[in-house]
């Protein structure tokens, strides 16, 4: 099988396990049983899960299939914290966050 | 404006601070598939049939690297495993979309979305779930489109110095915030931050992510239960 043929089966099995696993839940909902521990279990999936997104962004990059921290970033992820804490609000957060980003970056790169 | 309208728009607003980072995102996702060895009609296909970034980069990433087939795809889905989590925990608030709509509504199912209404559209009076989320799709997956087709045909038009992909973790901590209400919440987020910080470069395939996930779940439920029994002995 050709490069092009083997990526293209890549994408079409992906594209249709991944349907498969976000769509089916919903279609199924009201069909199936849905327990109080299954609510109960479902009740932190966004604080988790956007723990989950937000952590190892702020730790690491990858490169070459290796995880390397980044402490500009991590800092950044840190004084953002504190803004979304105090302000709740998204642009800020996002704002002072990239500032900070840019500006440990800088002074990390004079030190090191 | 009619109320699903207001709604709709509601939805494409709530997205407008997130694209800043899913744009330079789709931008790594189409170089990653050029690298990769493929052109811009795999771009394309990939960006509408899978839709899913972080599995796209993982999946092209592994096929350039001359992985097996099996083993891309195995990990790609390990990745995107969290949106059978996210379409449990979001099926309630779209029950009321008829049947025909809901393979639809689980193929725009992404982080940005699922966050947005699970920490900001279910809180609102004045908008309606289903169209809110239709809305903040729409705002996605146009972006989605554009810069992946952009980076398949021009590169990283963005240079990788301004460290615009950290606009993505910036963004889900600007959501995180307000969920932070309670001990529990707090204590699920403590959990579930420092499994992913030991075990994301540790497990295979991408599998530390989901794991965490399930722990901090877990933890949440454990924390409600004692409690309930504590306020039921009382």
């Amino acid at each position: 099988m050709s490069a092009t043929a083997q990526f293209w089966l890549l994408i079409v099995v992906l594209g249709a396990g991944t349907w498969a696993m976000r769509s089916v839940p919903i279609m199924l909902h009201g069909h199936v049983p849905h327990p109080p521990w299954l609510e109960r279990l479902l009740r932190y999936v966004p604080v988790a899960a956007l723990t989950a997104l937000v952590v190892p962004g702020s730790l690491y990059l990858k490169a070459n299939g290796a995880y390397h921290a980044v402490p500009a970033r991590t800092i950044a992820a840190v004084v953002a914290l504190v803004i979304a804490l105090r302000t709740k609000n998204t642009v800020a957060t996002l704002v002072g966050g990239m500032a900070v980003l840019w500006v440990a970056q800088w002074a990390l790169a004079l030190v090191g | 404006m009619s109320r699903t309208r207001h709604s709709f728009v509601a939805g494409v607003k709530d997205m407008l601070p997130i694209l800043i980072g899913v744009a330079p995102f789709g931008l790594v996702a189409g170089v990653a598939i050029i690298n990769a060895g493929q052109g811009v009609a795999e771009s394309i296909g990939m960006s509408l049939i899978v839709f899913a970034g972080a599995s796209q980069i993982v999946a092209a990433t592994l096929f350039g690297d001359h992985a097996p087939l099996w083993v891309a795809l195995l990990t790609a889905l390990i990745v995107n495993s969290r949106m059978f989590i996210y379409s449990t925990s979001i099926a309630p608030l779209v029950s009321d979309a008829p049947e025909w709509q809901r393979p639809f509504l689980g193929y725009m199912l992404v982080d940005q979305n699922y966050a947005a209404v699970m920490t900001q559209g279910r809180f609102r009076d004045d908008i309606d779930i289903v169209p809110y989320y239709v809305g903040a799709w729409s705002a996605l997956f146009s972006v989605w489109q554009v810069t992946t087709l952009v980076g398949a045909l021009l590169g990283n038009v963005i240079p990788a110095a301004w460290g615009l992909d950290f606009a993505v973790p910036l963004v889900f901590l600007a959501m995180l915030a307000p969920s932070l209400g309670n001990r529990t919440a707090v204590g699920v987020a403590v959990v579930t931050g420092v499994a992913a910080a030991v075990l994301v470069p540790l497990l295979p395939m991408q599998s530390g992510l989901i794991v965490a996930l399930l722990g901090g779940m877990a933890y949440g439920a454990w924390r409600d239960t004692v409690a309930q029994h504590e306020g039921a002995a009382r």
